[in-house]
């Protein structure tokens, strides 16, 4: 058991902690292989990141990708619940094909679709065909819806699980009582289901917000690097920015910085979640 | 948290008792039941069809946008295997994420044990570093690890990078806090007497983690290795940085279709597509047959690499 803690501070603490100490280093290709005897550079690093350096582009880049892609997932994810939470002939089937997209690994969702919105590809030509004339889908301005609706069909599963688990909280009294009221389908839904939904829905967004911007394998897949600047998310700047530029020092501090970005979705999702066992016994 | 929920909703009773039962708990008329299910379907669907198609198709074929082959061949699922190497990709794939998904389960439950039944100072914030440290990118973790490794062959003349036993131990850096994490929540749910009974009758610490807590935690230990092992499978950023053409992983691999061209300009898009469904399909396969037990994880989190 101890070697067990020991095995994780090795290889979880350890590195956090040489990350941390390489983000104050002047660490680039001619210095990394003596890289403890790297110049120290205080918080160059940090200044020239957020004063030199896309950062913050892609700060917003990587937030407003996340929130998109939450939000558009969600009606998604709720309807395919609701469609779902009733029995019908086939339904198991359904349940399972609806995870489909969620477990399917991230690099080959990616490259479906990158040789899907190729030029003279399947969909500009598909678009063409009904008279919708498109640009490039994976340069320019474009690339960025490309990549919200790339991760939306990948991970909108995930919403639909736990507004699934949602819907099985709703007692069978209370469709009962609104069946007695004579409550018809919106009413009943607006008024009577999605109270029930609020909660674990609520959670699943933050974990899903969380997920889209630590996504790494998505972008640099669809995109390749360079990534076009309009899908330059956190991950991909800074994987760039250290296994392109070899500004290890600098990438490691562009890493630390987007942690800012993570850290409040991470608070709210640490603490929705039980951590004891005594927490956890009268559930 | 929403383990406990979202199984219960997948081992509920799938069958209504009559069918005034099912009016009354119904959501959706019929008409928009079935608007959803059709939208939903097509959606999914749509880039599954094209990828089997395309791997039937020419490289040409597809890149001038065909959706139905203008020239069906398997030709494509031959070639796969001596073009790129995919298959030595495949093997190195097992081999790492299978090695990874072996020893997080066994050091997760260890693990798990302790924190959830002994009691010590900082447990609880150790538990939340667990969550924590899932959620730190990637790109993170990547990095110092490469410096290290790179530095290794100076500092202590061995070489690291390029070698399936260091991509080994980098996955070991994810695939271990969600192990631990899973563990966690399984043993939980486990009484307590069995052990209880066995510390009286004077067993050790390791003899009840052997012979009591292994044997009925064995569902939980196999979802927590698959799913570290589907996590290594899944990896890009690692691989993309710790491997070379011979040690490089069936997700690096299937890049390399995409830039590599044969007799003209055409990069191998069918093989390309055929590819993909071969490195899906394991995946797929393996998450159907367990389906029941990994819904609970899945909701988890952190599957998506």
């Amino acid at each position: 058991m101890i070697p067990g803690g020991a095995l994780m501070i090795f290889v979880i603490v350890v590195p956090i902690l040489l990350g941390l100490y390489m983000s104050v280093l002047t660490l680039d290709q001619y210095t990394l292989r003596q890289w403890l005897s790297a110049p120290f550079a205080g918080p160059g690093n940090y200044i020239e990141a957020v004063t030199d350096s896309p950062l913050l582009k892609s700060f917003w880049i990587s937030l407003s990708f996340a929130v998109l892609s939450t939000a558009a997932a969600v009606p998604l994810g709720i309807a395919a619940a609701l469609a779902t939470q009733n029995y019908f002939p086939g339904r198991a089937v359904m349940r399972s094909v609806f995870l489909i997209p969620f477990v399917m690994p991230s690099f080959v969702v990616a490259t479906v679709w990158r040789t899907m919105f190729q030029p003279d590809g399947v969909i500009v030509n598909g678009l063409h065909s009904v008279g919708i004339t498109s640009g490039l889908w994976l340069n320019g301005p474009n690339s960025y819806w490309t990549l919200v609706f790339v991760e939306v069909w990948a991970s909108w599963p995930f919403i639909y699980l736990l507004a699934l688990a949602g819907l099985q909280s709703v007692d069978h009294d209370v469709h009962e009582a609104s069946a007695l009221d004579g409550a018809s389908w919106w009413p009943k839904l607006r008024y009577v289901i999605f109270p029930y939904l609020k909660g674990p829905v609520a959670l699943a967004c933050v974990i899903a917000t969380l997920n889209h911007i630590n996504n790494f394998a998505l972008p640099f897949v669809l995109f390749g690097i360079p990534a076009p600047d309009d899908v330059q998310t956190l991950p991909i700047l800074t994987y760039s920015t250290t296994f392109e530029s070899f500004r290890f020092g600098l990438g490691a501090a562009m890493a630390f910085s987007s942690l800012m970005l993570l850290a409040i979705p991470l608070i709210i999702y640490v603490r929705a979640v039980k951590l004891d066992v005594d927490e956890g016994a009268d559930k | 948290m929403t383990e406990t929920t979202t199984e219960r909703s997948y081992r509920a009773p799938t069958r209504r008792r009559g069918s005034r039962q099912a009016e009354v708990t119904r959501l959706l008329p019929n008409g928009i039941l079935v608007v959803v299910l059709v939208v939903v379907c097509a959606f999914i669907a749509i880039p599954l069809i094209y990828v089997v198609l395309s791997s039937l198709n020419s490289d040409l074929g597809v890149a001038r946008g065909e959706i139905i082959p203008s020239s069906w061949s398997l030709q494509n699922y031959a070639d796969i295997w001596t073009t790129i190497g995919l298959g030595k990709g495949i093997a190195n794939s097992l081999i790492v994420a299978g090695s990874a998904g072996v020893v997080s389960a066994a050091v997760a439950l260890a693990t798990a044990y302790v924190f959830v039944r002994f009691r010590f100072f900082g447990r609880v914030t150790i538990m939340r570093g667990l969550l924590v440290v899932q959620s730190v990118p990637g790109t993170l973790m990547v990095l110092p690890v490469f410096v290290v490794f790179a530095s290794a062959g100076s500092y202590l003349g061995i070489t690291v990078i390029g070698t399936l036993w260091g991509l080994f131990l980098t996955y070991l850096t994810f695939t271990l806090p969600f192990s631990t994490w899973v563990m966690v929540t399984y043993l939980r749910g486990l009484p307590k007497e069995l052990e209880e009974a066995a510390r009286i009758d004077g067993a050790s610490n390791l003899m009840i983690l052997l012979k009591i807590v292994l044997p009925l935690s064995w569902p939980g230990v196999m979802v927590s290795a698959i799913f570290a092992f589907l996590l290594g499978w899944n990896d890009v950023i690692f691989a993309s940085v710790m491997t070379n053409s011979d040690t490089q992983t069936a997700a690096i691999a299937l890049q390399v279709f995409g830039s590599t061209q044969q007799n003209g300009t055409l990069p191998l898009y069918g093989q390309m597509m055929a590819a993909s469904l071969v490195c899906a399909a394991p995946v797929i396969a393996l998450f159907l047959i367990f389906q029941r037990y990994l819904v609970s994880g899945l909701t988890s989190g952190a599957v998506k690499g």
